[in-house]
């Protein structure tokens, strides 16, 4: 085991320890906090309730996620093709990112229903504007040398895409998918939490009725748990294609 | 004998459509450069010289008059026949060396065998074989020039042409870069067209040096340096070098824009 990873659980074991003695001797109440063998006992009471609320959430985070990464960056694609486009598109994508989107929820219920396909949406809705932000400004920042360059030695306007500019706005453009993939998350699981029929948001908002605060918590762990699973995926995603940029920075 | 002309212009013009008059960049270059020789072109700063290389790679088009290689109009790129190198050496930064160098003939579908082929000889020519397989961001700066200059010598090209390509490098790296530049131009015998702002680096490499003059910018003396081959760099200093480094000083000189920088040393 690596030094780094060493300390890391050292550090998570004494937070364990500290958040349970805290707990213990009561010095925070119980509807504050629940103690990791609050949590447990709430996982060992609910677990298939838990384990079914996490296959939902997944799924709903994972379409949202694919559906938000097609449509941003193709989005971003045609906004960054040209200048005009970007002139056009730059500044109403920035202002669109900017309206808080919590306060159309309600209408994607009435649009898409109580159950997932609502979910989805807002997760796609809240990822896609960093992501067609980023990959618009990836492209626009390409170096106009590697354009001319690209002409030169009679690439189409396809290839020039597709084998240039592209790969060279890759790191913008995962840039713009880490700020996505947090969104998503938080989007689906905060309408979850709002209106519908499943899913770890719904389960927190339950239990809180409740007031079952380890199992709130309990979903909380299992929010916190998809949001590592998807920075993982993006992490692997990032040095297989990206290990020349971060290499270029150490210079 | 004569040796046949590459590439030539006739009475090329370029102007641009400015808000109110049009803006005159070019006016009437003519000039011809036979097949393996060294031509550069000098000129202040602003005089349309990248204009000038644009068009001759057929990356834009002149407002009028033509240009020609081996008799052929050039009106679009033709990577088959013009090779064009930066001053940023353009690598794309996630290939290797050696990917680098068979890019743009993968472009032009070259079979894959011989794209390799001729990428490994020319990465040889320019003493970078055994950088193949490394990445840019692992080379300096002057490896990377020459990378990019293996890379359009790969294309097989009638001529090259080169927009400052030592000029993001320093004095000294610059001057030995193009005694690199001589010898790989002596073993490949093609014809190179080279823009520089530093005279000493136009004398020293080149057998014509095309003076223009301010914009709108005109070829105002074809210099002939006569200085025998190869080149050492003692010739520098030599009295007929600085002659013919004064004379084109004059030539483009008056003019408060020609900084002490531009002269060269």
């Amino acid at each position: 085991m690596s030094r780094p990873t060493l300390i890391r659980l050292i550090v998570i074991v004494a937070i364990l320890i500290v958040w349970e003695g805290v707990r213990q001797l009561n010095l925070v109440g119980p509807l504050l906090l629940a103690s990791p063998t609050e949590i447990a006992a709430a996982l060992a009471k609910s677990w298939p309730q838990f384990f079914a609320a996490f296959q939902i959430t997944l799924l709903e985070i994972v379409a949202a996620l694919v559906i938000a990464f097609a449509l941003g960056v193709g989005a971003g694609l045609i906004a960054g093709a040209t200048p005009f486009n970007s002139l056009v598109s730059g500044p109403l994508l920035a202002s669109l990112f900017a309206v808080p989107l919590i306060t159309w929820y309600p209408l994607f219920m009435v649009w898409f229903g109580i159950g997932i396909a609502s979910k989805i949406a807002y997760g796609v809705v809240s990822g896609f504007f960093p992501i067609a932000i980023n990959t618009m400004n990836g492209i626009r920042n390409v170096d106009q040398q590697y354009l001319v360059y690209s002409r030169a030695i009679g690439c189409s306007r396809a290839q020039t895409m597709a084998r240039i500019v592209f790969p060279l706005a890759l790191p913008s453009i995962i840039a713009g998918l880490r700020i996505g993939v947090a969104l998503v998350i938080i989007g689906v699981i905060v309408a979850e939490m709002l209106g519908s029929l499943g899913g770890i948001g719904y389960l927190i908002t339950s239990y809180r009725n409740l007031y079952e605060i380890g199992a709130v918590y309990l979903g909380i762990l299992l929010s916190l748990l998809c949001a590592l699973f998807a920075n993982l995926a993006l992490s692997a995603l990032e040095r297989r294609f990206t290990h020349w940029r971060e290499m270029q920075m150490a210079l | 004998m004569t040796k046949p002309t590459v590439i030539e212009t006739r009475k090329l013009t370029k102007t641009y459509n400015a808000d109110a008059a049009p803006v005159t960049a070019l006016a009437d270059i003519s000039f011809a450069a036979e097949e393996g020789s060294f031509v550069s072109l000098v000129g202040p700063s602003g005089c349309g010289k990248s204009t000038l290389l644009q068009i001759l790679a057929g990356l834009i088009a002149s407002s009028s008059g033509d240009v020609l290689v081996d008799g052929v109009p050039v009106r679009k790129p033709m990577p088959d026949k013009i090779a064009v190198i930066f001053q940023d050496a353009t690598l794309l930064p996630w290939k290797t060396v050696i990917q680098n160098v068979t890019f743009p003939l993968e472009i032009q579908k070259v079979p894959e065998r011989e794209r390799h082929e001729r990428a490994q000889a020319m990465l040889v020519l320019v003493g970078l074989a055994d950088f193949a397989a490394r990445h840019p961001h692992e080379l300096s700066g002057g490896m990377r020039q020459r990378v990019s200059i293996a890379r359009g010598l790969a294309q097989n090209p009638r001529i090259i042409l080169m927009d400052e390509p030592f000029g993001a490098l320093d004095e000294q790296t610059r001057l030995k870069m193009g005694n690199k530049l001589l010898r790989i131009w002596t073993k490949t015998n093609k014809t190179i067209f080279l823009i520089t702002h530093s005279l000493t680096e136009a004398l020293f490499l080149s057998d014509v040096v095309l003076v223009m003059s301010q914009r709108p910018g005109r070829i105002i003396d074809v210099i002939k340096t006569g200085l025998p081959r190869p080149r050492t760099y003692d010739m520098i200093g030599s009295a007929e070098f600085g002659e013919a480094r004064n004379r084109i000083w004059h030539l483009i000189g008056g003019d408060e824009r020609v900084t002490a920088e531009s002269t060269g040393l």
